[in-house]
């Protein structure tokens, strides 16, 4: 039974261990970034001109800054994974970042290397070693698409474990280097700074240096922003994995009962003897106490094991959705555990309450019947469904609350749940006795038995059973929920991709930086006759007052024709008409969400290089990619805000009847081999898509797999407590010429049917949890709508589930059953 | 002798200085950690330091022998030698007296010799590294502050240029507003520099018309031009307080490739300016045991700018009194006698204030002297090796 406990516990701290590491790789990576910077000067997409920093140096007052060029580079040498490249200037860096070596670092000549040598570039010894490199070693990067030479100048070793874990990802190299390796000649990302505490003056005496365009922000600010974007992601993973431990404490309810039922004759036989019932009520407690620790204990251990490949997928839904981080090591937060810890004992102790209760009432008398309190659990159902009953009503109006706060949903998801579990009960009773006749007629006597051994048993059935249904109904929902997601997911992409070619410098993933491609590229695709029309598409990140915002600039005629609105000024023609030659913009749904714009006559304020701007917004558009939301413009628009005359992407429209295949082919072959460019298929594009789509909901299918595997060994150990009770029962059957086998069909026949009445009760609540997750939940935590859509596969799926959980659940206790002497077993209840 | 000039800037914050003041910034030491720092971790540099003529300082020019000097052309920066520097002193007054000195400094290093330079595109790209010093004494107040600042010769931070004549680092800089007319300008918490220098004697050639020698290798030596009479006005600001001020500057500009000999711990310079016009310059280097090398020698600037070559038996120094620092617990000498008896000079001198030590990436003590004797007059004295931290790296 500690096993059960365990699960549970493991779920909660898996969860919550990848969400803090994940939390803490964030961190990391600010640090690493923004170092010990309070502030620092950003402008647009492009970033700065590398001469205000000159100029900030030139005019004195400012001593603590440092200039930062970042870009991403990838090296087939050091794994294939994505590095961050950073730049630096050495100069400028030791007040601002520590893990740039320990005191007795680099050599003299590799230090000079560092600053002098084009291609020169630091890494960690950990790196290094892991992929076999050593100072001097030459290092092919691919960046940006291009291919670059580069050379380990040296190796960093990092001054602690902190430092190291910071460094996993990093090349360091000089601000020059970067330069070149990215092309970015001219260009700084941003100047971190260290202004005194009280340093308004300060910043607005810097703020009046910089161009139009460059802005001074504190960090604090600029960290929580993109920090923000994902609370609603990890207090999703939060709910669920506490949605196991729910599910966690019916199975430890389940224990506890069996644990008091196995000893009621000694429960009565230290009641004659004195005992009294307060006595009782602490034994059994203090046992549940013991087994919450023990199971909490080993439940912690689990967790810290699963919590590894929880990490692992926590962190690529991150950084698929929203930034990149590395989440390479579980580091082991305390708190994780000890909150997955108590959370464990206290559910243990308080599912233990009503068994404890329950002992403690036996009379002296040692022997309560059974039926007594049977007939008084029966009394009970009403009751309880009627309370189950007011529980929805709650949650119902729980969830009408218009708020944002996701705990206040997820507490009304809590308490349909809860309300669904305590009509299961009553559900039991009818369902048994409606099912009695017709099983009569096609098993005979067995077939009557049965269902009337699962209805006198109420009390331990329907626990079991709504364990079971409220898996399931989890299953369900969450099933339903991703399915219609991804069908909309489906259906959104068919018109967030019309063009039937793409050429861009990267593969298309959510976070990575969008490399401009070569401008030859247009030159070989104009001179091509199958292609119709050429699309330039400009995606980068802009900052708002609301954050970094995805913006995509396009010069599309037709683009906004035919995307999905949620609400548009005129008709589509016209809103796209706007955008392309005015200056209006098109909104996602998740930002108009977030910013409350309104439906219609809403603006909204970016910041361009040529400072703060607001640009009128005429549609509002349904958007799947971008949780923190998109803005689309026209490419005019744009390159009149902002000085950057690059593209992302080239979208191509081929003549009718032109197979895309063979133009991707043969665009592989022509287009300039200088940079590494991807040529897809409209159709390749919509997989990847997908791809990252299922892989986000990798950990969500992980979660409800848990939930069914704590219900199963909810059921199993009902069903074991439920048939030592009936052990006289069964002998009295045995007694009377019940074959083993007879009984084999019996018990079979009882844990089945429990089953079904669990999958059957789980589809009502499934699909009311589905309408929840789907209408509130999602909207609440992402400001998606998703087009419902009912599946009949899920239900049934869940039916057989919980069937074949009755059934397999059952095997045990027949067996044991079969084998028991029918003398002893009728010796059982004296 | 003006060869010995090549000495004390070489040992002073010579040709290592810079490598390792670029390797303590490099290793990501902060700031206010350089000075206690510094000492171990420029021992444990030094010890990476080719020896002279070898490894880093190969493939730089060297000065092997007089040059043709072309001004302003040679004010500024000469790239094919390794180090070079700018070296600003002077003694500022306030209308009522109140006495400052002050010294700003400009080292620059090249990381790779020429012929293995490249051509790179970012403007970033540099094989040049700046140093700066900058330090103000108030008399009055008995203040000595002093700043250190590092930075690439490169993306307008830091450089040298020829014409116009200009040398920066950041905003401490040094610029041409007319033909021998300079501005200088520093700043940093509230103490600054606001002057303007007219050169009054115009540049002058140190040692063989420039060429100063060092030692028996030909090759060891620099080139070495000074200002020693630069006619200063302007402003000082200490502590926030801004003084009009006038008086009078020094600057040495040289450059070279070569290192120190093992067993030189350190050197005492002079660049006195007498108030009847004249000019001295004398130094003279410390070897291990305590002994005076063999190489000490100065100058003697004449009223017209002629100059007279002092060897080691033209003149004399004799330590009066001594000073023990209270922050590198480093005894310095603290009055002299110096005497030029063919020039009929026996001085009295002494400093200005006693604490005008610098903690930076090594610590020396640079400072204001007032001069007595036969004839009045201020100066700048630099003593290097005292501290305990640098014994055994020069």
């Amino acid at each position: 039974m500690v096993l059960g406990v365990a699960l549970g516990v493991a779920v909660v701290v898996a969860v919550d261990l990848a969400n803090a590491s994940a939390g803490r790789a964030f961190d990391l990576s600010v640090d690493a970034v923004a170092g010990r910077a309070t502030h620092q000067v950003v402008a647009g997409p492009q970033g700065l001109d590398e001469a205000v920093y000159a100029a900030l140096r030139r005019d004195g007052e400012v001593q603590l800054a440092a200039p930062v060029l970042e870009g991403s580079a990838v090296s087939p040498q050091l794994g294939g994974r994505t590095l961050r490249l950073l730049g630096i200037d050495p100069f400028a860096e030791p007040p601002f970042r520590s893990y740039l070596g320990a005191e007795d670092g680099l050599p003299l000549d590799q230090l000079v290397d560092f600053l002098t040598r084009p291609g020169a570039v630091l890494l960690s010894v950990d790196l290094a070693s892991q992929y076999g490199l050593e100072a001097g070693a030459p290092l092919t990067l691919q960046v940006g698409g291009y291919e670059r030479q580069a050379f380990v100048a040296g190796l960093l070793q990092p001054a602690d474990g902190l430092s190291r874990r910071a460094l996993e990802d990093i090349l360091l190299a000089d601000i020059a280097t970067v330069q070149e390796l990215t092309g970015r000649l001219g260009r700084i990302d941003r100047i971190d700074l260290i202004l005194p505490q009280n340093g308004a003056a300060e910043v607005e005496r810097i703020a009046a240096l910089l161009p139009p365009g460059a802005r001074i922000d504190a960090v604090a600010a600029r960290s929580g922003a993109v920090r923000e974007m994902t609370v609603a992601f990890r207090t999703n993973l939060l709910a669920l994995s506490l949605l196991a431990l729910m599910v966690g404490m019916f199975l430890i309810y389940n224990t506890m009962t069996f644990a008091v039922v196995q000893r009621r004759e000694l429960f009565g036989t230290l009641r004659c003897l004195g005992v009294t019932r307060r006595e009782i009520f602490a034994l059994v407690l203090g046992e549940a106490l013991v087994v919450g620790l023990l199971g909490s204990a080993s439940g912690m251990l689990l967790g810290v094991l699963m919590g590894r490949s929880a990490v692992r997928l926590v962190a690529q839904t991150i950084n698929d959705l929203y930034f990149a981080v590395s989440v390479h090591s579980v580091a082991v937060p305390v708190i994780s555990l000890v909150k997955g810890g108590l959370l464990g004992v206290l559910a243990t102790v308080t599912a233990a309450g009503l068994p404890a209760w329950e002992a403690a009432s036996v009379p002296p008398r040692s022997a309560l019947s059974r039926s007594l309190l049977e007939a008084k659990a029966r009394r009970a159902t009403t009751r309880v469904a009627l309370g189950g009953l007011l529980l929805l009503a709650l949650g119902a109006l729980i969830l009408a609350i218009p708020t944002r706060s996701l705990a206040v949903s997820f507490g009304g998801i809590c308490a349909v749940v809860l309300g669904f579990a305590l009509l299961t009960p009553l559900a039991t009773r009818w369902v048994m006795r409606g099912a009695a006749p017709p099983l009569g007629r096609l098993a005979g006597p067995l077939g009557r038995l049965a269902p009337r051994g699962v209805a006198n048993s109420l009390s331990r059935t329907a626990i079991a059973v709504a364990a079971l249904m409220v898996a399931m109904a989890v299953v369900i929902g969450i099933q339903l929920m991703i399915s219609s997601f991804r069908h909309t997911v489906v259906a959104w992409l068919s018109y967030a991709l019309q063009a039937d070619v793409y050429i861009a410098a990267s593969e298309m993933t959510g976070s990575s930086p969008m490399a401009p491609v070569d401008p030859a590229v247009l030159d070989v695709v104009a001179r091509r006759s199958d292609v119709a029309v050429i699309d330039l598409i400009r995606a980068v990140n802009v900052d708002s007052p609301y954050g970094p915002v995805y913006l995509e600039a396009g010069n599309s005629a037709d683009y906004g024709d035919h995307l999905l609105y949620l609400a548009v000024d005129g008709s589509p023609q016209e809103a796209w008409a706007a955008v392309r030659d005015g200056e209006a913009v098109i909104v996602s749904e998740p930002l108009a969400h977030r910013i409350d714009l309104p439906r219609h006559g809403g603006t909204i304020q970016l910041y361009t290089d040529r400072g703060p701007r607001t640009f009128p917004v005429s549609a509002i558009y349904h958007d799947y990619a971008t949780p923190n939301g998109a803005v689309i413009m026209g490419l005019d628009t744009y390159r009149r805000f902002w000085d950057d005359a690059a593209f992302t992407a080239v979208a191509l429209e081929l003549e009718a009847g032109t197979d895309p295949g063979a133009v991707v082919q043969s665009l592989r072959e022509t287009l300039p081999p200088t940079q590494r460019l991807v040529v897809q298929p409209n159709r390749a594009l919509r997989e990847e898509a997908l791809r990252i789509f299922d892989r986000t909901f990798a950990i969500t299918a992980a979660l409800q797999l848990l939930a069914t595997a704590v219900a199963f060994i909810g059921v199993l150990s009902a069903l074991l407590s439920l048939l030592l009770e009936k052990r006289r029962e069964l002998g009295i059957l045995r007694s009377v010429g019940l074959t083993a086998r007879q009984l084999w069909r019996l018990v079979m026949l009882e844990t089945g049917l429990m089953g079904m009445v669990a999958g059957l009760l789980s589809m009502p609540a499934g699909w009311v949890l589905a309408l929840i997750l789907i209408y509130t939940i999602n909207l609440r935590s992402f400001g998606w709508t998703l087009q419902f859509r009912l599946e009949a596969a899920p239900f049934l799926q869940a039916l057989a589930i919980a069937v074949a959980a009755g059934l397999l659940a059952g095997i045990y206790p027949a067996y044991r059953m079969g084998r028991i002497e029918v003398i002893e077993a009728l010796r059982y209840e004296r | 002798m003006s060869t010995r000039g090549n000495v004390r800037r070489s040992s002073r914050l010579g040709i290592t200085a810079l490598a390792i003041v670029t390797v303590v910034s490099l290793l990501g030491i902060g700031w206010a950690a350089l000075g206690e720092r510094g000492g171990r971790s420029l021992q444990a540099r030094l010890a990476t330091i080719p020896e002279p003529g070898a490894g880093s300082a190969a493939g730089f020019a060297r000065a092997e022998g007089p040059r043709a000097f072309d001004f302003p052309a040679d004010h500024g920066p000469h790239l094919d030698f390794q180090t070079e520097w700018w070296y600003y002193t002077g003694n500022l007054e306030a209308a009522d007296g109140r006495h400052f000195g002050y010294q700003l400094t400009f080292f620059r290093r090249g990381l790779v010799p020429p012929g293995e330079r490249q051509q790179r595109p970012s403007s970033w790209a540099t094989e040049q590294v700046y140093m700066a010093h900058f330090a103000i004494t108030d008399v009055a107040g008995q203040e000595h502050c002093f700043f250190e600042r590092f930075s690439r010769g490169a993306a307008g931070l830091a450089g040298a240029e020829a014409a116009p004549y200009r040398v920066w680092l950041e905003n401490w800089r040094v610029t041409t507003a007319a033909d021998g007319v300079y501005y200088l300008q520093a700043s940093q918490d509230g103490w600054a520099l606001e002057l303007q220098l007219v050169d009054r004697k115009g540049p002058l050639l140190q040692g063989e018309d420039g060429y100063s020698r060092k030692g028996a290798d030909p090759g060891n030596a620099s080139y070495y031009i000074s200002q020693t009479r630069l006619e200063t006005t302007g402003a000082v600001t200490v502590g926030g307080t801004t003084y009009l001020v006038d008086g009078s500057s020094w600057m040495d500009h040289e450059f070279s490739t070569s290192a120190l000999a093992a067993d030189q711990v350190g050197w005492d310079w002079f660049a006195l300016q007498l108030d009847d016009g004249r000019e001295l310059m004398l130094f003279h280097i410390r070897t291990v045991g305590g002994d005076i090398a063999p190489y000490a020698s100065g100058t003697l600037v004449e009223t017209d700018g002629s100059l007279v070559r002092l060897g080691e038996a033209d003149f004399s120094l004799v330590v009066q009194e001594t000073w023990r620092s209270p922050h590198s617990g480093a005894v310095y000498p603290a009055r002299w006698t110096v005497t030029v008896p063919a020039a009929g000079l026996a001085l009295d001198v002494a400093p200005y204030v006693a604490d005008q030590e610098l903690v930076v990436s090594f610590v020396y003590w640079e400072g204001a002297v007032q001069v007595g004797g036969t004839v009045a007059g201020s100066g700048y004295v630099e003593l290097t090796g005292y501290a305990g931290s640098m014994a055994g790296q020069f």
